[in-house]
């Protein structure tokens, strides 16, 4: 049975559809966000704000543009999970919060294990970049860490080092960081591993030019860890269908990226956006926006809304309740997965084409 | 002769693309034909008649009475003549500008001064992120010309500045002169963390400097040559620099992170 309420009230989700459609038709520049979804959502998601002549935004863009704009304005290059637990001969860490980004990372990479493919087949060397506690999760293998208030700074001095260039530091300082340069050349095959919220696109910059000067001498390559919600999923059906990134508007007619004008919060906080349809299927997220307007959340049952949305579907997890693709980070690709707990929970792509089916061809 | 003046009438409920009100755009252009340019974003048809009242005159000079935030890409691509405005401006004032003097009385949005290339712009009040900063996707900030914020500047001021010259007056947010190739940036307020973080050559000049990276390294005082060749140039426009050039300057290299040709001056 298909849970759905205008006003706060039940209603056949066929109702909700259309009550969904008239407030997306009415307005002068409706939104697209959250965009938590598998990439059926997505696709129907885009589509729609094509017609509506919508913006759409992701609510992990944030994370997403700090790995994306190092790609489009300087370079990059990265492995896969299973290339560097099979490879890696030295894992570079950076940042506390790795393991809380993605729980099966030490699982993943098994940095105490031997790696399978090095012909040296000797035990990994880890280089951990202000690492709170979280190295002592680390058993088996001696993990060099470095404390750093901020890896702007340490990252520069390493990248520095690393090049046998100058730095300004204390000695203490320096034998430290001239320690890890020798450590990070001395790799056959080593993998930098960072998260989008310590390491800003600046840091990540700098980050890929360390790992591109120490390719002059030996290989080094990178891992994002990159955003929850499926946002490198999106991504990538945003660029299939649109050529550019989430954050694109069609408010003339064609697709059109900027990542400033086009964040959702800011377009409803500043009044620009006048309705949004808010997508959140594999958590609890609620829009970032303080400015209330016309709302219609595709999202699922436990969800809290400080307002009563005007138009709330309840919809199935991707990959729980129906069948779905999206990114999976193990792997760095997209993947099929099958429902885990098969239920007629609707997914996003079905109630937007519902939505879809209500509103006319001069939308 | 007279200058074409568009008086804003209200706010508009829109952001508006104003990219084809610029000189070489309008020449020979009737008050009629003006009227009806269409500058929307949105699905919302807008034209300049709607939200402008025109004064015609010689489009060489085109001020603009009264500002908004939602006014963008004022003077986009300006090759030559004048364009006052006398209020605030959105996001990529100037952009790609070659030529020509772009005044702006109020406050700039973001990406202001994005890619200029040549000409003069000129914010009287505060200007946003990445000043002179390039756009997604793009490898080049400023590549001539000069721009002068009278107020302050937001995050990364100069980013990837090839050349040219860029004053802050006021101060300078987190990360001036970010990823800089080379070029003139100078701050006369207060700045933000890290300055010059990935230069690789090019000039920062900052009156009051916070604590500076590792990967900048102490070169000492200097009397130096050009800083007062900078000084005479920089006199009419900003009395400010021309101060800070013509002082004895304490001089770091780097970034050595990246290249370590840059520089940062501080007064000694």
């Amino acid at each position: 049975m298909t849970e759905a309420q205008i006003d706060g009230r039940p209603a056949s989700l066929d109702a909700a559809a259309q009550r969904a459609a008239e407030i997306l038709s009415r307005a002068r520049l409706p939104i697209v966000a959250g965009l938590g979804t598998d990439i059926a959502g997505a696709r129907a998601s885009i589509a729609l704000a094509e017609r509506i002549r919508g913006a759409y935004d992701h609510l992990e863009s944030d994370k997403i543009f700090t790995d994306l704009d190092v790609m489009r304005q300087a370079g990059r290059f990265v492995t896969t999970p299973n290339e560097a637990r099979l490879r890696a001969d030295v894992l570079l860490f950076i940042g506390k919060d790795l393991t809380k980004i993605w729980p099966q990372l030490l699982e993943r990479l098994a940095p105490a294990a031997v790696p399978e493919f090095d012909l040296a087949h000797a035990t990994r060397k880890l280089v951990w970049i202000a690492p709170g506690r979280a190295a002592a999760q680390v058993d088996g293998l001696d993990v060099t860490t470095i404390d750093s208030n901020d890896p702007h700074v340490a990252l520069a001095s390493l990248r520095a080092r690393v090049a046998d260039r100058p730095v300004n530091s204390g000695k203490g300082a320096k034998r430290k960081i001239d320690e890890i340069a020798q450590i990070l050349k001395g790799a056959r095959f080593g993998v930098a591993v960072w998260g989008p919220e310590l390491l800003d696109s600046l840091a990540i910059e700098m980050l890929y030019g360390l790992l591109a000067d120490l390719n002059k001498t030996t290989r080094f390559s990178g891992l994002p860890l990159g955003a929850d919600s499926n946002a490198g999923g999106v991504l990538q059906a945003s660029g299939w269908m649109t050529g550019f990134p989430m954050r694109t508007s069609f408010g003339r007619g064609f697709p059109e990226h900027d990542t400033w004008r086009f964040d959702a919060a800011r377009l409803v906080d500043s009044g620009e956006a006048d309705a949004a349809l808010w997508i959140s299927a594999y958590g609890r997220e609620v829009p970032r926006w303080k400015k209330q307007i016309p709302l219609i959340a595709l999202v699922p049952s436990q969800v809290k809304f400080d307002h009563e949305p005007q138009v709330r579907v309840e919809v199935g997890g991707p990959g729980v309740d129906h069948d779905s693709a999206e990114f999976a980070r193990e792997v760095g690709a997209i993947v099929a997965r099958r429902a885990s707990l098969p239920s007629d929970a609707p997914s996003v792509s079905s109630v937007i084409d519902r939505i879809a089916q209500h509103i006319g061809g001069e939308a | 002769m007279k200058p074409l003046v568009l008086a804003l009438e209200q706010e508009p409920d829109q952001r508006l693309d104003l990219s084809p009100l610029s000189p070489h755009r309008l020449d020979g252009k009737s008050a009629k034909e003006i009227a009806e340019i269409e500058v929307q974003t949105t699905r919302e048809k807008v034209t300049v008649g709607d939200l402008f009242r025109i004064r015609p005159g010689d489009a060489q000079t085109i001020v603009f009475e009264g500002g908004s935030t939602r006014l963008d890409n004022v003077g986009l691509g300006l090759k030559g003549g004048e364009i006052i405005v006398e209020g605030d401006v959105g996001k990529c004032v100037g952009r790609s500008m070659s030529g020509g003097n772009l005044v702006v009385a109020g406050d700039a949005g973001p990406y202001a001064g994005s890619a200029l290339s040549g000409g003069r712009l000129e914010i009287g009040g505060n200007a946003g992120d990445f000043l002179g900063g390039p756009l997604e996707g793009e490898l080049e900030g400023v590549t001539g010309g000069l721009l002068i914020v009278r107020g302050d500047a937001g995050a990364r001021a100069g980013d990837r500045l090839r050349r040219g010259t860029l004053v802050i007056e006021g101060s300078a947010g987190d990360y001036p002169g970010s990823r800089m190739i080379a070029g003139t940036l100078v701050v006369l307020g207060a700045t933000g963390v890290l300055p010059g973080y990935l230069m690789r050559r090019g000039t920062i000049a900052l009156a009051n400097p916070p604590e500076l990276a590792p990967t900048f390294l102490d070169c000492g005082a200097h009397e130096l040559a050009f800083a007062s060749l900078s000084s005479r140039l920089l006199k009419p426009e900003s009395r400010g620099a021309a101060k800070l050039f013509s002082s004895l300057l304490h001089r770091f290299a780097g970034d050595s992170a990246a290249l370590g040709k840059g520089e940062i001056l501080f007064p000694a």
